[in-house]
């Protein structure tokens, strides 16, 4: 495992450079980069031997250039000049081309290595240049600036030590995220306290996963035993993602420069090659071929034909004396290479001369008054190559702008009065029942639903007083905002605030929420077992006021059912599957309850895990399953996602220009289906193919295979003849549907060794329909 | 989500606006003819190509055997001449042959006299390469620099003129043609000027500057191959001699194949010649001296008439033929395949 030997070369680092008190382990500096980023390719020095060396790497550029050293060196029959201008030309060009990228390249470089950030040098605030941090340095973030270098997260302004960090530029996933300051450190609030800190890092070489860091931190406190915490990615501030809703944070740069998680991503800046390059190489590479073979076939022809003395050197031809000495062989080459320079216009320099000048064309995009933003022009003719379009469903197709619906308590359906007049009435906290009042013991789930949906969440309140005016009018009433990495969460709990029930916040450790008596209730945090996408599931273990030990889990319906053991799981699944269908984005909450023994024995296991260095991540998996089980089911809820606007629109003109678009979702197959047919990627003369774990139960997952594949093949076939008469009609497509089971059955290495059979089906199936929906992946 | 307010323009701060003009070339909508090729207009091109093709094919070969030729060849009939001249030591030894034929008809219009080789390779990269276009312009230049080796330069230096392989290996065969009318023998007067296209006699080829000939080629030496220096090519005519003489030039214009006539004379069309050739016996007088025998070659005597399309040459009729052919058979093949899956395709519209 690639991550062990990370951690195996591991780094110390000296938090602001102090060493360690004598006697716990040696000093030894280590030497890193500084924080320098180069992402240009080239310096002023190096630009014309590196660049003419790159485009000489290109096979045809090769070529013309040997064609023309030829010309140079052998008597040859067509002047030098007609290989050599137009070669001249087209590395010119380019090299100008990429000389004026690299410089703006540059140009970006020294914007982002000078500007200024704020650190701590003996207990004072110091500004620098970005580009002089090192490891080691402590440094300061505001709100909406840039952590310059990887960071731990030492401590906040906020006083639970958190800060929100919005990861856009990394991962392009634009909601708060929500970052952990180290335990022992988040006291320090000012730069003499944090200057005081003494402490060492230890934590693995830099590596390019953005979600994964190991580490683990000792702080010395005068001569006792240094503390040691573990350290993981939520403790690592990324460079390039922002700092949001917080006033200032300090953390401690453990990977400066080259060597952050964001640089070690930067794709490779070797010269990129565009498919029409690369297949215009090919058939360089066989008219080469034909062209050494022509010059080959015609050389031997001549020695045959000039065998006999009377064609070689007739009475009116004579050879001068040095050409009669001339050695045979060495003839035969210079003559091959002739041939070669005769027969060169094969293989068309005007071609590249063309494909060079129409890349200086551009886009323009009127609603936003700016061009396109070229980063590597070598690669502008593959925007018109695009065969497949891979898309996320959320936030890509919807708005990833949720609405709560409704949700379902044990079969009662519940609909918050949501919408008059195109406004959303906060003030409305009736419930709408649709089925007849629950019993007593429904009350008593109903409250328990209303809890779970109220504490289950990782949401953040930002406090009244740091939202601006704008959105202070929008939503005059609530006195708080809430922020989550999940719009699902948001709109769940500002769901449950409209049926009555309001969360108020996290205070120290305790959980506050105003029920419908306007009572405030207080529940103690006691572990929270945050989302995964493996899982699909989130818990949280609480302790009310009364004592009692609830663990609340919230997830996807395949992932609860399964460790239900009660609850009204018929009518629960049925209202799930209906909602799915209308496109509604659906999760099941559950609950258990825990004795004080089982909550101290689940503790253990946790805190066992949560200190392992190696596979941490798969010990927490495995004690999370250890725990979550043996549920009692209490609903369900609905949230809805709109469609972007013009998503449908989009698809078509895409459908259209004979793009296939792939939607990859989490969703559920109903949902997904449902956006789906509302976003027109499939139509209603769309033949569906369901390729999933139901018909797979049914029959085989040969059969379902070859099934589908005969179908698509007679279409083909049909297809084909109907092209060629030149009158072809509509045709019928194909919208093929998968899940993440069945396509790990078909990727899955079958025993007798046959694999790659179902994989060239499947690929076959999947390339003859116009869309793919891949579902619960 | 997108923050939409930092597309908007900011405020005092007047961007020039980045959009490209609105002109045909930069939104590219130059006029394009975007031809639908439907069955009509795929089928009547070809027809029409095919029809166009064909008459013209059928024009060219029409008029190209109207011309009448008489082609001798000569390198059998004098076979003691060729014998002779294998032997390359026997240079200045003259030889003559004469040869006989009839002509059972008259030759009416213009009459032109060329003489025709075969299996001499003109087109050898050697061999064109091997001349001076600037001395033949008359220039003072170092033909030591030019490609004219290995006839350039004797051994003590001394320049030839004109250098190169071209010059050295001119046609030097003459011919004459006599007409044997009722007993007496009248010789044809023949032009041997105005034979050659005018930018060669006048741009390409000029005589260096002096006050005679002779003197202007002083302190040069004829090619080896030659009898007689190139100031006494033509000794009566002072624009025919030098480098502006017409055998000369039209000699210097080597040929693409091995197979190959040049223009020799013009019959000059008075007294018993007006109209032409009269039918009758005649003879051609050669004065033999270009070999042929050591590289398998062969010598032609040829008189032929032209028309408005040029001389006997019956290619450009003949592509124009195939061409024609080609594109109407085409065009049959495809309305074939169009007929047939037309029927194919009503047939599965039934279905």
């Amino acid at each position: 495992c690639a991550g062990e030997e990370n951690w195996v070369d591991s780094r110390t680092i000296y938090v602001g450079h102090r060493e360690p008190p004598p006697g716990a382990e040696a000093y030894i500096p280590q030497r890193f980069p500084d924080n320098r980023i180069v992402s240009s390719k080239y310096t002023f020095w190096n630009f014309i031997p590196k660049n003419l060396f790159e485009q000489f790497r290109r096979i045809a550029n090769f070529y013309f250039l040997i064609i023309f050293l030829v010309q140079l060196i052998i008597d040859t029959p067509t002047s030098p000049v007609t290989s050599g201008l137009p070669l001249l030309f087209v590395i010119t060009v380019t090299a100008i081309k990429q000389g004026y990228e690299d410089w703006l390249r540059h140009k970006a470089d020294n914007a982002i290595n000078q500007c200024p950030v704020h650190f701590i040098q003996h207990g004072k605030l110091v500004r620098k240049q970005s580009r002089k941090l090192r490891v080691g340095d402590i440094v300061m973030v505001k709100e909406d600036e840039k952590f310059p270098c990887d960071l731990i997260f030492l401590s906040s302004s906020r006083g639970d030590g958190t800060c929100f960090v919005t990861t856009a530029s990394l991962d392009g996933e634009s909601s708060h995220k929500t970052y952990y300051a180290v335990q022992d450190t988040k006291a320090f609030h000012n730069e003499q306290e944090i200057d005081a800190l003494h402490a060492t890092i230890e934590c693995e070489q830099p590596q390019p996963d953005l979600y994964k860091f190991v580490g683990r931190i000792n702080v010395y406190h005068d001569r006792n035993e240094p503390i040691a915490r573990p350290l993981g990615s939520e403790n690592l501030l990324l460079r390039g993602a922002t700092l949001k809703n917080t006033e200032k944070i300090f953390g401690v740069a453990i990977y400066t420069g080259m060597e952050t998680k964001m640089a070690l991503n930067y794709q490779s800046k070797s010269q990129k090659r565009s498919a029409v390059e690369k297949s215009m190489n090919v058939f360089l590479v066989v008219y080469l071929c034909i062209l050494v073979s022509k010059a080959l076939i015609n050389t031997v022809l001549k020695y045959a034909w000039q065998s006999e003395p009377f064609r070689d050197e007739p009475w009116y031809n004579q050879k001068t004396e040095p050409e009669r000495k001339r050695n045979l062989f060495l003839q035969a080459f210079t003559d091959f290479l002739a041939f070669m320079v005769l027969f060169n216009y094969i293989i068309p320099v005007s071609m590249y001369v063309t494909v060079e000048m129409q890349k200086f064309l551009e886009m323009f995009d009127e609603g936003t008054g700016e061009g396109p933003l070229v980063n590597t022009s070598d690669l502008n003719e593959e925007l018109g190559q695009i065969e497949y379009v891979f898309t996320d469903k959320t936030g890509t197709l919807t708005e990833n702008n949720m609405e709560f619906v409704e949700c379902c308590i044990e079969g009662h359906v519940y609909v918050p009065h949501v919408i008059c007049n195109g406004q959303i009435l906060h003030d409305c906290t009736g419930i709408d029942m649709i089925d007849s009042s629950p019993g007593g013991s429904g009350k008593e789930r109903e409250e328990l639903f209303f809890r779970a949906l109220c504490l289950c969440h990782t949401v953040q309140v930002k406090d009244d007083d740091s939202i601006d005016g704008l959105k202070k009018n929008q939503v005059p009433r609530r006195s708080c905002i809430y922020i989550s990495s999940s719009p699902d969460e948001v709109a769940l709990v500002e769901g449950i605030q409209r049926l009555g029930y309001t969360y108020l916040r996290l205070k120290d450790n305790f959980m506050e929420i105003l029920n419908r008596e306007n009572n405030i209730e207080k529940f103690e945090l006691l572990e929270v077992f945050s989302f995964d996408s493996v899982r699909r599931r989130m818990s949280v273990i609480v302790k009310s006021s009364t004592g009692d030990i609830f663990l609340f889990c919230k997830g996807a319906d395949s992932s609860i059912f399964p460790r239900v053991k009660e609850g009204k799981i018929d009518q629960v699944r049925s209202r799930v599957e209906r909602n799915a269908v209308e496109g509604l984005r659906t999760l099941c909450v559950a609950y258990k309850k825990l004795t004080a023994e089982e909550y101290s024995n689940v503790q253990k296991l946790l805190q066992s895990a949560k200190l392992a260095l190696q596979d941490r991540e798969k010990k927490l998996a495995e004690v999370y399953e250890k725990i979550e089980r043996d549920f009692i089911l209490l609903g369900a809820t609905a949230v809805e996602d709109r469609l972007q606007e013009k998503a449908a629109d989009t698809i078509e003109a895409l459908q259209k220009a004979g793009i296939k678009v792939w939607v990859l979702t989490g969703d559920k197959m109903e949902t997904a289906a449902a956006t789906c047919y509302a976003c027109k990627l499939f139509r209603r003369n769309t033949q569906i193919l369901e390729l999933t774990t139901k018909k797979i139960e049914e029959q085989s997952l040969h059969d379902v295979l070859f099934d589908l594949n005969k179908t698509v093949i007679r279409q083909n076939g049909s297809l084909t003849r109907d092209t060629f008469s030149g009158l072809s009609t509509d045709t019928q497509d194909y919208g093929l549907i998968i899940d993440g089971a069945a396509l790990s059955l078909i990727m899955k290495p079958r025993h007798d060794g046959s694999s790659g059979n179902y994989r060239e089906i499947f690929l076959n199936i999947c390339r003859n329909c116009s869309a793919v929906l891949c579902c619960r992946m | 989500m997108k923050n939409r307010t930092s597309f908007l323009p900011r405020e005092g701060e007047a961007q020039p606006s980045r959009c490209p003009d609105n002109s045909a070339f930069k939104q590219q909508r130059l006029p394009a003819w975007k031809p639908q090729l439907t069955i009509a207009s795929v089928l009547s091109s070809f027809f029409l190509t095919g029809a166009f093709c064909l008459t013209v094919g059928v024009c060219l070969v029409l008029s190209a055997n109207s011309v009448r030729e008489i082609q001798i060849d000569y390198s059998d009939k004098c076979s003691d001449c060729s014998k002779l001249r294998e032997n390359s030591s026997n240079w200045n030894k003259e030889c003559h042959c004469s040869v006989n034929f009839t002509l059972k008809e008259d030759i009416l219009g213009d009459v032109f006299m060329y003489y025709g080789l075969q299996n001499f390779y003109q087109n050898h990269r050697r061999y064109v390469m091997s001349r001076s276009d600037a001395q033949l312009l008359g220039r003072n230049v170092n033909i030591q620099r030019s490609y004219c080796a290995p006839f350039s330069t004797y051994r003590n230096g001394t320049p030839m003129a004109p250098c190169g392989a071209i010059a050295n290996s001119i046609f030097n065969d003459t011919i004459d043609l006599f007409y044997n009318h009722n007993s007496s023998v009248i010789q044809v007067p023949l032009l041997k000027t105005g034979n050659s296209w005018w930018t060669d006699k006048n741009v390409k080829f000029r005589n260096p500057e002096s006050y005679n000939l002779s003197s202007a080629f002083a302190g040069t030496a004829r090619p080896p191959y030659w009898q007689k220096p190139v100031y006494l090519l033509d000794e009566e005519d002072e624009r025919n001699n030098g480098y502006v003489n017409d055998d000369f030039i039209i000699w210097m214009r080597v040929s693409a194949f091995a197979t190959f006539r040049n223009l020799y004379r013009r019959v000059r069309r008075t007294r018993h010649f007006a109209d032409g050739l009269p039918a009758g016996n005649y003879t051609f007088h050669i004065a033999y001296n270009f070999p042929v025998t050591r590289f398998k070659g062969r010598k032609h005597v040829i008189l032929s008439t032209v028309v408005w399309s040029g001389g006997s040459n019956p290619f450009l009729g003949i592509a124009y033929l195939v061409s024609g052919t080609a594109a109407t058979l085409t065009g049959f093949v495809i309305t074939g395949i169009h007929l047939k899956l037309r029927k194919k395709k009503t047939y599965f519209q039934k279905q």
